[in-house]
């Protein structure tokens, strides 16, 4: 209803064609199957080529929360925090980093919601509507408990600030399907993304690419678009002398690969001038679709996700920033009353609108932050870092719907039944793209390196 | 299992016996069964890898090969209690219930694996094997070469002089390298290219020694130059240019990670404002062809070795500033000791990858799986950077004492400033001890201060920089009252009256701005010698112990993990590149790493960076593996040219200006590079050289070059970092400010190396983005402007035309081009054709 013509993807391409070059047209589809070359393993045979079995999912999105959302807040119900508020019960080893209280209670209300019957807070109506869509995973833990050593892990599988960010993995794994977009998108407001995106000691190709989703205008997130002195003809007569130039150079050097290269590569940036022009651009939703996002930098990344997977990005990595805004070490109902709204809205629009064209069956969206919180206070009314226990939901790509996986203990603080890593959510992750974790490795300084290092289990009880 | 069935027999006699033995018999032989069709297959495939009694240091003190090792279990106790599976350990290791506790490590076994395990320890579990059986049946699990074996290896292999192949076409041969050449193309039917034109000579040559363009006067001259020796009088006026330290220099800064921050850049890894000091230096000693040896022994250990000039301690700069993750003090001794024990791990890979071409690092967690370094060296090696302490060095010459009492004071006051503001700005639950403790580091801060005091009158700029890093807590509204700073009244006046400024949101008393990114006070980024140790007493506070002259050896860490350290390795030299005695006995040990490296080493380092030169010049390496010599690195393509070069480079006194002269009048740096129609399948990759490469200019070359066809390049040396994107930026891109943190977009458009880790070598790709930046950019717009500019004084549109070609090309453009020129010129205004030239593949091309 609300959008009456969905786009498919074919239909999509359609219509673009009158107004694309042919080149850029041509990659594109050539590039759905396009994909890196292969490295050599161990005993030198080639990489098995990617997918290695049939993928559910095509695409993924990442709904990151900077700073670690509270899970007892959201979907974690603990009701024994109330029965024993303000103790330290001994069951349980309550240490954190931080000096922490006693047993602080959630103020917000649960309730069971869709067929599933999954328990939600009051905190988050729009995503209780779609909670039948949606797999929630409250035993989540990870390894550090500081935000930038959590948040490389998250991204990169390591603690260390070099390595490849998944991202740039499922890029070097599956290529592009869209040569004239890049593969892995990272959307962020203001100054952020940072070393999240890198390639690390992958080929440089498959790093993220960056764009500011406080702007809405797509001259503004991305550097260079737009030439602001020439216009479409003009500028085409101009790539006409360029390229005519360097077939003269080519013909009178020979054959080459980089000269040939880059006489293709002219012709998609200059496509992608117009083609990025209207993909980046969300003003060309309709009103409706744009109110149900909502008109926040987060609503304006969730709704240009679901834009570009669309056209065929592998990756789109969304930021609820700046800073590290979920990070509650105090005033924590204050603010998630605060930042929780907007954050509903358009994960909730999101897999609405994805469901609606048909796209949640092949694309995977992931929300989550670093780590959770302690279910004890810190400052009275703050919770610290808890990487011991927190909860994370995955949606679409043949996982399963209206569903909670795994339990922490009677408090919330740690994982006790399907404990869940984030090796094993990689390696789930990757399983849903078609990707064997295990086979997916890069040799570098001397060894095969993979994103879940020798870990990561595929968790198969979340699978559809 | 055997007691309670033995004893019926001895109460009811023979038959029972029989029967019972029979029944203990069968019992037993099923569950051996059991064990060889179940348990054992998978103790072989996963567990064998860690655990097995071959190994020096089985994981957790586990060995699993052995019926005696699977009965006592590890470190933790006995992992299996018979008949009880649910009091088993391993069963609930294998479970992955546990977060802490989950094997094997690549994954959880299916279910009805678990569930033989558990059916076999209820059974009793039963262990048929009889050790030596056991011992000697299992397959070894995976190791490294051995030391004696690889004491074999090539590349650790004394270099001498090898005598030139034969080659049937003589003529062909320039230097000692085309014999070698040229041997190998003939043995595989093929023939070199042709020498290249004259132009194309000259431009390769600049390119490659200046990153610089020759002008089209230059041009012109060298190729109506019929001398015999105008091509080694241009390679010997390009070695002289004051511009080969910026290129080749910029060049080891991709081996060498230079930096100006840290990868996140927090509280306590700030970024590093003299860092651009140590890339200055690259380049003046690089231009001083200062021997590759002296080159790398100075950025170890400058401070440690003999007549050495003050300007050369900024050479520690590659030590001073490396990577650094930050450190919050809040967290567990065991997570800071980890993040230390990350930082030397940094250093050490750095160390060895870059100039040894070993990974070592591989061997952090267990030996080395191919090559022959044992974890013991490992941590030996990483025991140097644990006795190494980072602090900013005055540029100006201090006596020794003072010199060593303000770096460690430095560093000091750093930490305690982090302490006082941390616990004051952040008091966590416990505020009153976070505030108790916020005013004991204030005051030790200032009291450490105040200790250097009589800087004030001898060396007034290090007290400056001193009483700068002493930054009291400030105000905040939230925040409690503050605590009273130190009460001897030493204090500076803006802090002591901290106290009495009420927290009113709107009268923060002043602070010191925070220290800049880049800045030109008179300090090098530097190292001194110093063990570090992590004290945890504290629960809430961990705190780094520095203790100066005293080093650290460090324990073996099996998997890396700092809370069960094994043996001791005292710090030493790889064991089997070692000669003699291998153990450091000089401070940190980072002077006789450096000696040892060329010494013991001395042929594996001249292998390593004449390899690397080599790949530099011809855009290929002889070994493809640059940063890894090991067993999994590559063979080179011509063993016996990289063995006669690296002999010849050390005989030379370790001279890269002496190597650029030996590669570059060969005949093989002289082909053409143009593709050739019958080399068909026989080398489409051109290992063997049978023409140059042409290539892609990296983006120093681009930038550099597109400012100067317009003679906008500013051509001053050194000096301090600017940032790239800043429009009146005109300076050589060597001098652009490297963040590791955040890259400059232009620097990652186009493949510069992420400075966090040691570049083995660069991609040089093609991206769309690439294109836009030259379609689009203010950048490549003002060249355009300028370029026009640059030819307005030519009074047709032909001269014009011309004077562009030559700017960009050093040539004139031929009837075709003028006449695309001249009709386009027609509709469109100059810049536009301007900026069509500086788009096009010959701009950015290097043949």
């Amino acid at each position: 209803m609300i959008d009456p013509q969905p786009l498919s993807r074919r239909n999509w391409i359609k219509s673009i064609s009158g107004g694309l070059g042919y080149a850029g047209l041509l990659g594109m589809l050539q590039d759905e199957a396009l994909r890196a070359a292969p490295a050599p393993t161990l005993a030198g045979a080639a990489v098995p080529k990617f997918p290695n079995f049939p993928p559910k999912a095509k695409h993924n999105i990442v709904l990151f929360m900077v700073g670690g959302p509270s899970q007892l807040d959201m979907f974690d119900i603990k009701p024994s925090l109330l029965k024993y508020q303000g103790q330290r019960p001994s069951s349980v080893d309550l240490r954190t980093e931080r000096t922490t209280g006693g047993l602080l209670p959630s103020p917000f209300e649960f309730k069971q919601h869709g067929q599933g019957g999954v328990y939600v807070s009051e905190l988050l109506p729009n995503l209780a509507t779609v909670i039948d869509d949606i797999c929630v995973v409250k035993s989540m833990y990870t390894f550090n408990p500081t935000h930038t050593p959590a948040r490389s892990l998250f991204h990169t599988g390591n603690i260390a600030a070099t390595r490849p960010s998944m991202g740039a993995w499922i890029s070097y794994g599956l290529g592009t399907e869209n040569r004239n977009l890049p593969g892995f998108v990272v959307l962020s407001p203001g100054p952020g993304g940072g070393g999240l995106a890198r390639s690390g000691f992958l080929p440089a190709k498959h790093q993220g690419t960056y764009f500011d989703d406080s702007f809405v205008e797509p001259d503004k997130m991305i550097r260079y678009l737009k030439n602001t002195e020439l216009d479409k003809d003009t500028q085409r007569r101009q790539l006409d002398l360029v390229q005519a130039l360097n077939r003269d150079h080519e013909q009178q050097f020979g054959q080459d690969e980089f000269l040939e290269g880059r006489i293709q590569s002219m012709e998609t940036a200059y496509s992608m001038q117009f083609e990025a022009t209207d993909v980046f651009d969300i003003r060309k939703e309709s009103e409706a679709v744009r109110a149900e996002y909502g008109d926040t930098p987060f609503a304006h990344g969730c709704l240009l996700a679901r834009r570009l997977v669309e056209r065929g990005v592998r990756t789109v990595h969304v930021y609820y920033g700046p800073g590290q805004p979920w990070d509650d070490h105090s005033h924590i109902s204050r603010n998630l009353k605060q930042r929780c709204p907007d954050m509903d809205q358009a994960s909730a629009a999101l897999v609405r609108d994805l469901k609606r064209r048909g796209l949640l069956d092949e694309t995977l969206v992931v929300w989550g932050g670093e780590f959770g919180r302690t279910p004890v206070s810190e400052s009275g009314d703050g919770r610290d870092h808890n990487p011991y226990g927190f909860t994370m939901w995955l949606a679409g790509g043949g996982v399963k719907g209206g569903m909670a996986y795994g339990e922490t203990d009677e408090f919330g603080f740690k994982a006790v039944e399907n404990p869940v890593s984030i090796h094993d959510l990689h390696a789930t992750m990757l399983n849903q793209l078609g990707i064997d974790h295990t086979k997916l490795t890069f040799r570098y300084a001397g060894r095969d390196f993979r994103l879940t290092d020798v870990y990561g289990v595929v968790c198969k009880d979340i699978l559809a | 299992m055997m007691t309670p069935m033995v004893q019926p027999f001895r109460l009811l006699g023979w038959s029972v016996l029989v029967l019972g033995f029979c029944g203990a018999a069968f019992a037993q032989s099923r569950d051996a069964e059991l064990f060889e069709k179940e348990i054992r297959p998978v103790l072989v495939e996963k567990c064998y890898g860690c655990h097995s009694s071959k190994l020096r240091a089985p994981m957790g003190g586990l060995v699993l090969d052995t019926k005696a090792g699977l009965k006592s279990g590890g470190n933790g106790g006995a992992i299996v209690v018979p008949g009880d599976p649910a009091a088993s350990r391993l069963l609930k290791a294998l479970s992955y219930n546990d977060t802490d506790l989950r094997m094997p490590p690549t994954g959880k076994l299916p279910d009805e694996k678990i569930a033989a395990f558990a059916e076999w320890i209820r059974a009793g579990a039963v262990d048929p094997r009889t050790d030596a059986a056991a011992a000697s049946s299992a397959p070894a699990p995976k190791r490294g070469m051995d030391i004696e074996t690889g004491r074999k290896w090539w590349a650790f292999q004394p270099v001498a002089p090898v005598a030139a192949p034969h080659v049937r076409e003589r003529r062909w041969p320039k230097q000692k390298i085309d014999y070698f050449i040229l041997a190998k193309l003939e043995q595989n039917k093929l023939k070199p290219s042709p020498v290249a034109d004259r132009r194309t000579l000259i431009e390769r040559a600049s390119l490659d020694l200046t990153g610089l363009r020759p002008t089209y006067e230059e041009v012109q001259a060298f190729v109506s130059d019929k001398s015999p020796d105008a091509y080694p009088k241009l390679i010997e006026r390009l070695l002289a240019s004051p511009h080969y330290g910026e290129r080749r220099g910029r060049y080891w800064l991709d081996v060498a990670r230079y930096g100006e921050d840290n990868p996140t850049s927090e509280a306590t890894n700030p970024p590093y404002p003299f860092a651009w000091r140590y890339r200055n230096w690259v380049i003046q000693a690089v231009n001083q062809d200062v021997p590759y040896d002296r080159f790398v022994k100075l950025q170890l250990a400058a401070d440690q070795m003999p007549n050495v000039q003050r300007d050369d301690l900024r050479a520690l700069g590659y030590l001073g500033a490396g990577p650094t993750y930050h450190k919050d003090a809040r967290l567990s001794r065991d997570v800071i000791e980890t993040l230390y024990t990350d930082d030397w791990d940094e250093r050490v890979d750095a160390v060895s990858r870059g100039i040894m071409g070993l990974t070592v690092g591989c061997a952090r967690c267990h030996d080395h799986k191919f090559d022959p370094i044992l974890t013991k060296d490992y941590y030996a090696l990483a025991g140097v950077f644990a006795s190494t302490v980072a602090a900013p060095r005055p540029i100006a010459q201090v006596d020794p004492a003072t010199e060593a009492k303000f770096m460690d004071t430095a560093q000091r006051l750093f930490f305690l400033s982090y302490v006082a503001n941390l616990m004051h700005n952040e008091p966590g639950s416990k505020p009153e001890e976070a505030a108790k403790k916020s005013v004991k580091y204030t005051e030790e801060m200032y009291k450490v201060r105040d200790s250097m005091s009589s800087l004030k009158e001898t060396n007034p700029e290090l007290w400056a920089y001193l009483d700068r890093l002493a930054r009291a807590p400030r105000l905040t509204p939230s925040a409690p009252k503050p605590p009273a700073p130190a009460a001897s009244g030493s204090a500076p006046a803006e802090t002591a009256q901290a106290p009495s400024a009420q927290p009113k949101p709107a009268a923060f008393p002043s602070r010191p701005p925070r220290r800049p990114a880049v800045s030109n006070e008179p300090f090098m980024q530097s190292v001194f010698d110093a063990g570090v140790w992590v004290d945890g007493a504290d629960p809430d506070l961990t705190v780094p112990q520095v203790k100066p002259g005293v080093p650290r050896d460090m324990h073996i860490l099996p998997h890396a993990n700092v809370a069960a350290p094994g043996a001791l390795a005292p710090r030493a030299f790889l064991t089997v590149l070692s000669k003699g005695d291998k153990r450091f006995t000089h401070g940190s040990g980072r002077i006789d790493l450096a000696n040892d490296i060329f010494s013991d080493a001395a042929p594996l380092a001249a292998r390593v960076i004449v390899n690397r030169v080599w790949a530099w010049h011809f855009g290929q390496p002889l070994v493809n593996t640059p940063s890894d010599f090991g067993v999994q690195g590559e063979r080179p393509s011509h063993p016996a040219l990289l063995d006669d070069l690296a002999a010849r480079f050390i005989a030379s006194g370790w001279s890269l200006k002496w190597l650029h002269r030996e590669i570059m009048l060969s005949a093989a740096y002289m082909q053409s590079s143009h593709p050739r129609a019958d080399i068909g399948d026989t080398d489409p990759t051109n290992r063997l050289l049978w023409r140059m490469n042409p290539r892609r200019l990296d983006i120093e070359a681009y930038r550099d070059n597109l400012l100067k066809a317009t003679s906008i390049l500013d051509e001053s040396m050194y000096g301090i970092s600017v940032d790239l994107d800043a429009p009146e930026n005109h300076r050589r891109t060597v001098y652009g400010r490297v963040s590791r943190g955040r890259l400059n977009t232009l620097l990652a458009l186009y493949d510069f190396p992420d400075p966090t880790m040691s570049a083995p070598s660069r991609d040089l790709t093609t991206s769309p983005l690439q294109q836009l930046f030259v379609m689009n950019s203010p950048f490549i717009e003002d060249r355009a402007k300028e370029l026009v500019k640059c030819a307005e004084a030519d009074p047709d549109p032909s001269a014009k035309v011309r004077a562009m070609y030559r700017r960009l090309f050093q040539r004139d453009p031929d009837p075709k081009e003028l006449d695309l020129a001249l009709s386009y010129l027609d509709k469109a205004p100059p810049e536009q054709y301007a900026q069509a030239l500086l788009a096009t593949n010959e701009e950015i091309f290097w043949p």
